[in-house]
């Protein structure tokens, strides 16, 4: 079975990033905690879902918050365990196997944490392929797991339960509970079994953020020139082909909250200063991507913004006014592009008045031009 | 009148301004014991100018001793660590991530205690003192005098910072103590590792103002002195002694500081050439551009205010190869007096393709340099197109922008580079990081997490704007100068509608008459 260690886990985070879309948050701490727990407990199994037992039981696991919070109210060592331990106590289930929510951000981390402290595997996939804002995106509810039991942790370790069967009144209460629980908490959710699992995740997402996140590192520097390798390695994945949208300096980035999230647009303009600029339209997450009011991308095809200088993904509460950034778009994995998945995920659910169009279909033009 | 000095790492610059014009200027070497280096800058400017020491109201020093000093893990104090915060954080210990040869350089000294406050004020846990006692009573044990605080949310709430350093206090009454809220953001981890390198630096600080103190009272000045931070603010002496560390990175500050004062230009990119680099920033406003990025200083992530510099290893003395198509990142360094080839040596520096293109003339004999044409024409290309590309990385909009060179290597540039719309060569901008420091401003800068619909946009505006003006008067500033320079809000994800972070920062001019002797 293949291993992941402490070794891989800049790699993961830095790819992780890269997914996340420009939602997730800034994964240095997870990854210290991360490395903590892979140090004392060594290596996890990364179990591959094909090899996953159809009547194991399988948890999601993540944390549900604000990633501002947790650079102040730092997550625990043994809080993901501790979740874990209190559902497999509460609700009398040995869980054989745990799983990620979403590969973007801190929560491509959060099971590793757990799998490592209790001895058990975690699931290379999990259940979005990139980062959104809403338990009801995930792959599992949408294929038909129900949401609980399910329970959260805080970082005193109280202990609530949830009990609907309704997605969308589970996202509405666990958001209640990470609000009145200092901003951050740590849940366990979606019981499913081994065939369940493999019928709905996002499979391998684990290793295919190690080897972008490898991939940015040995790269690292323009990004254009990393267009051709990064290229081949979407064109081998279950993801779709990557797609030049822009490159330009950051002109206005601006976000407020509403209903919860960070809801905002950035501008991005063309270094030369001519022709119309690229808009991204933000909720937590890079969601429209739009030139001279046509759309070149939209969720849930993934919009993600690097340092032009360096390639380094760029989440958007670091977007910063005179950035030069390369903006990339990459079509999503196929699951999302079903119209059971649309239901959850389309542009409208975000409040957008454009019905989706895969990003093959709008994006301008494939390569970007290599500097001189 | 003022006095600026700047300590780099060859040189001791030195600079008597009055009001807006430079009355004299000096350069000397910086010694070892580095005040010798300043005494001797400052006897040349006093003696050059013919001015009365009784007539100097202010002296402000640039120094990269402290960086230094964290850079090459030397001078450092062992510090305990208290972080109050638990039950968060179980299993990340103070100094984690630390290399560990500074880690070694501050003891295996950190301590973990229930504390600390939430987002929305509640506590993370109640402090426990009988948990605190048993932590101070090993703290002694160990003879330690030194101590970081930190504590979750401190910055928006302090007070269980403050109550165990009270009792720390009231245990170890000669105990140094740095608290992190006093040095700002929001971070955790990082603000904790920001006040353990500035606890770490205390004595020195200590040491360094003393001996500051002591040569200019030998020298007859008997006026404040002030230490520039990074931000292009100063801080007055006893300042320094609790915040040695905001003293980081204020030598490219002054740079751009100085270029500013010399054109009077207030958005403009300032390129700074050394010796062995060409240091690129922005000016907007008048003030620095800050990084975005996470500070590493000496390999530790820190959440300092630092300007945002591109760095090309380009300066007087880069060598050149490859018939002038390839300059540096080597360089003579200050060695190029006697390696240059302007200077009588056998190596072909940046600065000799100038002499031998006729531009410049420099060294002992002013001989020429003869160099063939090719090498000339395509050195002078290679180092235009550094530069222009640097200067490009570094532009906020497509749009040219002045540019102002400084420093000793500003001999290099000796036609309009593409980038700029203008250039600025001012007289004087050989000490433009000394001029930059006489001139700096004293700021204070509140950050603070608060909802506005509990508190109304304006009012919390107008109430964190208060605290930074008190911060920046208390810090020396003339109340009568000071404003807001700052104004950055970031909104908080998935919080309460309105969450918003919000950093303010008001500077303000040194009194101008001496308020107050050292003596």
């Amino acid at each position: 079975m293949k291993k992941l260690g402490s070794e891989s886990l800049a790699d993961l985070s830095a790819g992780a990033v890269f997914l996340a879309t420009g939602g997730g948050g800034d994964p240095y701490v997870a990854e210290l905690i991360t490395k903590a727990a892979l140090d004392k407990f060594g290596p996890v199994d990364l179990l591959d879902p094909d090899d996953l037992d159809d009547d194991a039981f399988v948890v999601a696991l993540g944390g549900v918050g604000a990633p501002t919070v947790s650079l102040e109210l730092l997550p625990s060592i043994n809080d993901a365990v501790d979740t874990l331990r209190a559902f497999e106590e509460r609700f009398g289930k040995k869980i054989d196997a745990v799983v990620s929510f979403e590969v973007g951000g801190a929560n491509s981390l959060i099971p590793i944490i757990a799998a490592a402290g209790m001895g058990i595997p975690v699931i290379d996939g999990d259940g979005m392929g990139r980062a959104l804002p809403e338990a009801q995106m995930m792959t599992y509810p949408i294929s038909g797991v129900l949401p609980t039991p399910a329970l959260t942790t805080d970082y005193r370790g109280a202990v609530t339960e949830f009990h609907t069967k309704n997605i969308l009144e589970f996202e509405l209460e666990i958001r209640q509970c990470a609000l009145s629980s200092g901003g951050m908490i740590t849940s366990a959710e979606h019981p499913m079994t081994g065939r369940q699992l493999k019928a709905s995740i996002v499979p391998r997402t684990i290793t295919f953020s190690v080897e972008l996140g490898r991939l940015l590192r040995e790269y690292r520097g323009n990004a254009h020139r990393i267009f051709e390798p990064m290229a081949a390695l979407f064109a081998n994945s279950i993801y779709g082909g990557v797609h030049h949208l822009y490159t330009g300096k950051v002109v206005d980035s601006s976000t407020k909250i509403i209903g919860g999230y960070d809801v905002g647009e950035a501008t991005i303009a063309s270094f030369e200063g001519y022709g119309s600029p690229l808009k991204i339209s933000i909720k937590n997450e890079y969601l429209l991507a739009q030139i001279g009011g046509k759309t070149v991308a939209s969720v849930p095809d993934l919009i993600t913004i690097l340092d032009y200088e360096t390639s380094t993904p760029i989440n958007a509460e670091r977007l910063r006014f005179g950035q030069r950034v390369t903006v990339y778009g990459v079509g999503c994995p196929a699951f999302y592009r079903t119209e059971k998945a649309l239901g959850f995920v389309a542009p409208r659910c975000f409040g957008f008045d454009f019905d989706y169009q895969p990003i093959e279909s709008l994006a301008l033009s494939a390569k970007p031009a290599l500097p001189t | 009148m003022r006095i600026g000095i700047d300590v780099g790492g060859t040189h001791t610059d030195a600079v008597l301004i009055d009001g807006d014009s430079v009355i004299s200027s000096t350069k000397a070497l910086t010694s070892v014991d580095v005040t010798s280096g300043i005494l001797e800058a400052l006897e040349n400017i006093l003696s050059d100018s013919g001015v009365l020491e009784s007539s100097v109201e202010a002296v402000m020093l640039g120094t990269t001793q402290f960086t230094n000093a964290v850079v090459e893990r030397k001078k450092l104090s062992e510090v305990a660590a208290i972080r109050i915060g638990l039950p968060s954080g179980v299993g990340l210990p103070p100094k984690i991530g630390w290399p560990e040869d500074i880690s070694r350089s501050l003891g295996d000294h950190g301590y973990m205690v229930h504390g600390g406050t939430l987002y929305d004020g509640r506590p993370v846990a109640e402090l426990d003192w009988s948990e605190i006692n048993k932590v101070i009573a090993d703290i002694k044990s160990k003879n330690l005098d030194t101590v970081a605080i930190s504590a979750a949310f401190s910055p928006m709430t302090s007070q269980p910072e403050l109550d165990v350093a009270a009792q720390l206090r009231r245990a170890i009454p000669e105990v140094n103590i740095t608290c992190s809220h006093s040095l700002g953001r929001l971070g955790l981890l990082e603000r904790e590792n920001a006040a353990l390198l500035n606890a770490s630096l205390l004595k020195f600080a200590d040491s360094v103002v003393t001996a500051f103190t002591d040569a200019l009272r030998q020298r007859g000045l008997k006026c404040r002195f002030f230490v520039s931070q990074n931000d292009g603010t100063l801080m007055d002496a006893e300042f320094v002694r609790q915040f040695p560390a905001l003293t980081f990175a204020s030598g490219p500050t002054n740079s751009l500081r100085g270029a500013c004062k010399l054109t009077g230009l207030n958005d403009a990119i300032v390129v700074d050439l050394g010796g062995t680099t060409a240091d690129i920033g922005i000016l907007q406003g008048g003030f620095p551009r800050e990084s975005n990025v996470v500070i590493d200083v000496g390999g530790v992530r820190t959440n300092f205010r630092m300007p945002d510099i591109l760095s090309l290893g380009l300066g007087g003395g880069s060598l050149v190869t490859d018939e002038g198509r390839s300059i540096g990142p080597e360089s003579v360094g200050h060695n190029l007096v006697t390696q240059g080839l302007a200077f009588g040596g056998s190596v072909m520096t940046a600065t000799d393709l100038l002499v031998a293109a006729g531009k410049t003339t420099i060294g002992p004999n002013q001989s020429p340099v003869r160099l063939p044409t090719q090498t000339i024409e395509n050195g002078l290309r290679t180092i235009a197109s550094m530069l222009n590309q640097g200067i490009e990385k570094m532009m906020p909009s497509s749009d040219p922008m002045p540019v102002i060179l400084v420093g000793g290597g500003a001999i290099l540039v000796a036609d309009k580079l593409e980038a700029a719309s203008e250039m600025y060569c001012p007289e004087h901008s050989g000490v433009a990081n000394a001029i930059g420091a006489a001139i700096a401003q004293i700021g204070g800068e509140v950050e603070s997490l608060l909802c506005y619909q509990d508190i109304p946009r304006e009012h919390a505006i107008k109430k964190i704007s208060d605290e930074a003006k008190l911060i920046a008067i208390n810090a020396g500033a003339d109340p009568k100068t000071v404003r807001i320079a700052d104004i950055e809000e970031t909104t908080i994800s998935y919080m309460a509608e309105g969450s918003t972070r919000l950093r303010i920062k008001a500077v303000g001019d040194i009194p101008h008459q001496a308020k107050g002797f050292i003596a």
